[in-house]
């Protein structure tokens, strides 16, 4: 049976609706009711309130949601080890460079939000810490409205070995999205919001399955039109294996073994 | 509302989700396009691509204008929109672009509406940049409303030429032509905006295609509005058909509700049209 992996999820109370993911089990039915296997999480409050401190999300209810940003796992298991739904939830942490900001950190995938949270990606403090996750092996999440194309291609180019996954690139970038993923091979895309027709099928025969990954950006953005789309993609069964969970499994580090859902 | 338990969706078989069947190869979809735009790439922009796709989503029917009308040529983009129709009978049906600017439109429209495939008018008036409820579209309306036709208009909440408002102020001027709301308003923010329209203005369907739309918006609006005044609509090629669908399969809704926005509404419309 294939895996499912949503790379971009959201847990935790957003500002614009009530949601059924405002809490971990929440999001976990709704994984359910989507047969999505696992999703790689950000914390709303990382997003929306203080990326800084865990120590303040977690005054503020992130621990009652399931996602304490203490001992998680070294894949960032948000769910406690022994649980029926362990290993549901990959903890994302959401960093933050300088002197003000979060350190690098410890998990395999991060996310960075230049713009939401006021930094430049590409200068130095921005370049130093993804610097950091690179040398560990990880990779980083960044939304396509979060840096300029620019700033990707200079920290692409600066760090060629670093996997960088654009999410959330919406269905009228596909001739940047060209342009970054001609020059920069580990550069990837999800497929939250890249719901131009059939532009999911153009960037994985033009640049291969291994650089598209299932997403889907909820609750901002819809779970169920790109779950759907999954299943009826027009490529090979392996291809769409890759997308759905192959290679985020990859860039989780998770080997066959690890594998429990 | 349908009455009835609201279907848990995501039917788990050979670790596909597909919320069941019972719709498939029954779909009619309201809002689409043939052709292509200037402003972003549309890698398959072919009438045989989009049938593709169509084939392997299981829709049988696509209501489509063509984008070179919508966009800077109304009578080149109708003619090309005619001889599609004619090459794919029973698959594709066609909204005839209206542009406002086109002293002679009026009189062209009613030529298109002499074509059986022809079901209505496409009206875009952020395109055009002139109002929904301007004088200069009044020939369009008076003509859908003599021939029995639909209107299908772009609708962008808070749009000087589109915001649901203009919506209640010609569909009460038009109240026996069909009127839909392309997008339901297109924002989040203005999908309440649009569903209160639908509950004043009985001739007001919502069209509910657009990238900000999620499967609980819609099922907001279902619950608001009724699927019985809503339809499916994906706005391929512009959008990925697949995707649009697949947020009405899998919504938190009922079953019946469902199957009114993927082709129970729209029948009912279409059986309206003369």
């Amino acid at each position: 049976m294939r895996t499912v992996i949503d790379v971009n999820r959201i847990l935790g109370p957003i500002p614009t609706g009530e949601v059924p993911s405002a809490d971990a089990p929440g999001l976990i039915a709704e994984l359910d009711r989507l047969r999505i296997d696992r999703a790689c999480a950000v914390h709303a409050l990382a997003l929306y309130y203080d990326p800084v401190s865990a120590h303040g999300a977690s005054e503020h209810g992130a621990s009652q949601h399931g996602t304490s940003q203490h001992g998680a796992s070294s894949h960032g298991d948000a769910q406690p080890a022994g649980t029926a739904d362990a290993g549901r939830l990959v903890h994302v942490p959401v960093l933050v460079p300088g002197p003000l900001g979060t350190g690098a950190g410890t998990g395999r995938l991060v996310r960075l939000c230049p713009a939401e949270h006021r930094f430049a990606l590409a200068g130095p403090h921005g370049l130093a810490l993804a610097g950091e996750v690179a040398d560990r092996g990880g990779g980083v999440l960044l939304g396509w409205e979060s840096a300029p194309a620019a700033d990707v291609h200079r920290l692409a180019a600066r760090l060629p070995r670093l996997p960088i996954v654009l999410i959330n690139t919406g269905y009228r970038s596909l001739r940047e999205l060209a342009d970054l993923m001609d020059a920069h091979p580990r550069i990837g895309v999800d497929t939250a919001t890249l719901s131009g027709h059939l532009s999911v099928e153009w960037l994985a025969r033009r640049y291969g399955p291994h650089r598209v990954l299932f997403g889907t950006g909820a609750p901002v953005s819809d779970d169920a039109g790109p779950r759907f789309q999954l299943d009826l993609l027009d490529l090979p069964e392996a291809d769409v294996d890759l997308i759905a969970g192959g290679n985020a499994r990859a860039l989780l580090g998770l080997a066959d073994e690890e594998w429990t859902a | 509302m349908t009455d009835g338990d609201t279907t848990e969706g995501g039917a788990v078989e050979g670790g596909a989700v597909d919320g069941g069947d019972a719709w498939r190869g029954r779909v009619i979809d309201a809002h689409g396009h043939l052709g292509s735009w200037f402003n972003f790439a549309i890698p398959d922009p072919s009438t045989a691509g989009l049938l593709s796709v169509m084939d392997r989503a299981g829709v049988a029917t696509m209501c489509v204008s063509h984008l070179l009308g919508v966009g800077p040529d109304a009578r080149a983009g109708n003619a090309l929109l005619l001889a599609e129709l004619a090459r794919r009978p029973g698959r594709l049906l066609g909204y005839a672009v209206y542009d406002p600017h086109d002293r002679q439109a009026p009189a062209r429209l009613a030529e298109l509406l002499d074509e059986p495939a022809v079901i209505g008018v496409k009206l875009h008036p952020d395109t055009h940049q002139y109002p929904l409820d301007g004088p200069a579209y009044a020939p369009a309306f008076a003509l859908a409303a003599d021939r029995g036709r639909l209107v299908l208009s772009h609708g962008e909440h808070g749009s000087a030429w589109s915001d649901p408002e203009r919506f209640a102020t010609v569909a009460a001027r038009h109240p026996g032509v069909p009127l839909l709301m392309g997008h339901a308003g297109l924002w989040p923010a203005g999908f309440d905006a649009a569903a209160r329209v639908a509950d004043r203005c009985p001739n007001v369907v919502l069209e509910i295609c657009g990238s900000r739309m999620t499967a609980r918006h819609l099922a907001r609006l279902v619950a608001t509005a009724g699927a019985d005044r809503m339809v499916f609509g994906s706005d391929a090629l512009f959008l990925d058909l697949r995707v649009g669908l697949g947020r009405v399969v899998l919504a938190p809704i009922a079953p019946a509700d469902r199957d009114l926005l993927l082709f129970g509404t729209m029948t009912r419309l279409l059986k309206g049209t003369r």
